[in-house]
């Protein structure tokens, strides 16, 4: 567009103050191998897919009782590419959790939460705590039979939370009852309030990890001796520069996610299915699949546990055991391998429950 | 936290907690209204709502109508006596549904099941069904809470 296009070339870069960017994105260094390190990326990378595909979808969706369903319906079945964009949406937000899942457990496994990462382990929780939030408020949006019943079960799933239960309840539904009010909430959590938080939180996370430069370069060393002489000897062979080579497999691996999600928004069916009929029973009231592990304990649990009512105690004991998560780089400061392990035995004991579920 | 002891910079450190002692005042301030309004008050009890004429419940009927926007079932027995109870599940609220197979109340999410008077017979529900009072009224079919 301009006359005087670079002789000089950068015209925008030198706007940017760009080589001073690339010079310091050059000193990071990043492990030459090893896919856990491009979990996190995968990750920024959905939340992206869903914001862009999620503005789009806000331009048709209605968020009342008497109308939503009906929208998203007209978005599906009228609007040119209205259901890719949907399958987009929704496809990357299954991704979405999968990859935020997967990220947390491998930071767990290789125990990289530990001193000095202790904030990004921290915002990284906020961000998945968000996420599922997202992902909650999400599938209330449709309004149909499914969306009603896990609006009902999930406020009520927060009503058992200790001291906060029945703010967050009565928050949740609008009231005390699942009515429109709570759609409307839902609304407003989902594209404005937690997309908000998250990208701040995101951005944050960004921010800790750039602090310390040796953040992703190192691979999982350790206090052990053995270990320790294997890591001192992790030479510049064994990375490589943050920018432009890891960031460009990166974007490679992201190309990869995007084809992944397109074909699966094309040719897997989402059914919206009926829409909300509060008189009817709340029948395929099944959770998401990162819920399967909870919905198994607390269809199987006793009606009491310790005297206290099983509902009540599972989420109770839920709620303990995220705060031992949380607090984890502060009880772990060296990286026990017990914490891997851990690790690697809760994974074991979800995909149980989680198979154990759906038969 | 002693004041007696000369150490640092004392003014700075005044400063310091001058300034965050306003901005956790403040930060009160803005959430305790803000958590107050996006918190609805509660609501009084359901009903009384009328959920149909007579003729629509022969005896042996059970029906899913609406009690505000509570869901609820009335059943009308064969000797022609109805009852009502809340279709909210009391284990983890999903909506209960009437099963003609197995006469009986059941709720899908986790399996509970109740008898035709409520009674938590299986599953998980801690409690039987809130029941509610009907009353007819010429003709039609009133539901509201009990007591
Ligand atoms: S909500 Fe009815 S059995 Fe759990």
């Amino acid at each position: 567009m301009n006359a005087e296009q670079p002789r000089k070339p950068g015209w925008l870069s030198d706007r940017l103050g760009w080589g001073g960017i690339a010079a310091s994105l050059e000193r990071h260094r990043a492990p030459r191998r090893g896919f856990v390190f491009y979990l996190g990326g995968i990750t920024l990378f959905l939340l992206l897919l869903q914001v862009l595909s999620g503005v789009l979808l806000v331009l048709y969706y209605k968020p009342d009782a008497a109308n939503a369903h009906a929208s998203l319906e007209r978005i599906v079945g009228e609007i040119p590419y209205g259901d890719l964009v949907r399958g987009v949406h929704a496809w990357s937000s299954e991704f979405f959790i999968a990859f935020l899942l997967a990220h947390l457990f491998t930071v767990v496994l290789r125990r990289s939460y530990r001193s000095p990462q202790e904030l990004s382990w921290l915002s990284g929780l906020v961000a998945l705590f968000i996420g599922v939030g997202l992902a909650f408020t999400g599938t209330i949006l449709p309004w149909s039979q499914k969306a009603y019943a896990q609006a009902r079960v999930g406020s009520e799933i927060a009503h058992n939370v200790p001291f906060l239960g029945n703010w967050l309840y009565r928050l949740l539904r609008g009231g005390t009852e699942v009515t429109s009010n709570t759609l409307s909430n839902a609304y407003g959590f989902h594209v404005a309030v937690l997309p908000a938080t998250l990208t701040l939180i995101v951005g944050f996370h960004l921010f800790f990890l750039s602090r310390k430069p040796a953040a992703i370069s190192e691979p999982a060393d350790d206090d052990d001796d053995a270990e320790a002489s294997k890591a001192s000897s992790a030479t510049e062979a064994d990375t490589i520069p943050l920018y432009p080579d890891f960031l460009l497999r990166q974007a490679v691996v992201w190309v990869g996610v995007l084809v992944a999600v397109m074909t699966l928004a094309i040719f897997a069916d989402r059914p919206l299915g009926a829409p909300a009929d509060p008189r009817l029973s709340s029948t395929g009231a099944m959770p998401p699949w990162y819920f399967l592990p909870f919905h198994q304990i607390v269809r199987s649990s006793p009606r009491e546990l310790l005297g206290i009512d099983g509902p009540k105690f599972i989420v109770g004991a839920t709620c303990l055991l995220g705060l031992l998560v949380v607090v984890l780089p502060f009880l772990d400061r060296k990286g026990s391998k017990l914490v891997a392990w851990a690790g690697w035995l809760v994974l074991f004991v979800l995909i149980l429950l989680a198979t154990s579920a759906l038969s | 936290m002693s004041n007696d002891e000369p150490k640092g910079p004392p003014r700075r450190d005044f400063l310091g907690i001058a300034v965050g002692g306003s901005a956790a005042v403040f930060a009160v301030a803005a959430a305790y209204p803000v958590a107050r309004f996006i918190e609805p008050g509660t609501r009084p009890r359901p009903g009384p709502a009328v959920v149909g004429k007579l003729i629509e419940f022969p005896p042996g009927t059970v029906r899913s109508v609406m009690v505000d926007d509570r869901p609820a079932l009335v059943v009308r027995a064969q000797d022609g006596s109805f009852r009502a109870f809340s279709a909210i599940c009391t284990h983890l609220q999903c909506v209960v549904g009437y099963s003609p197979e197995r006469n009986q109340i059941e709720c899908p999410c986790h399996r509970g099941v109740y008898s035709m008077d409520g009674l938590n017979i299986g599953g998980p529900p801690p409690r039987p069904l809130e029941e509610l009072q009907v009353t007819v009224n010429e003709g039609t079919i009133i539901v509201s809470a009990v007591g």
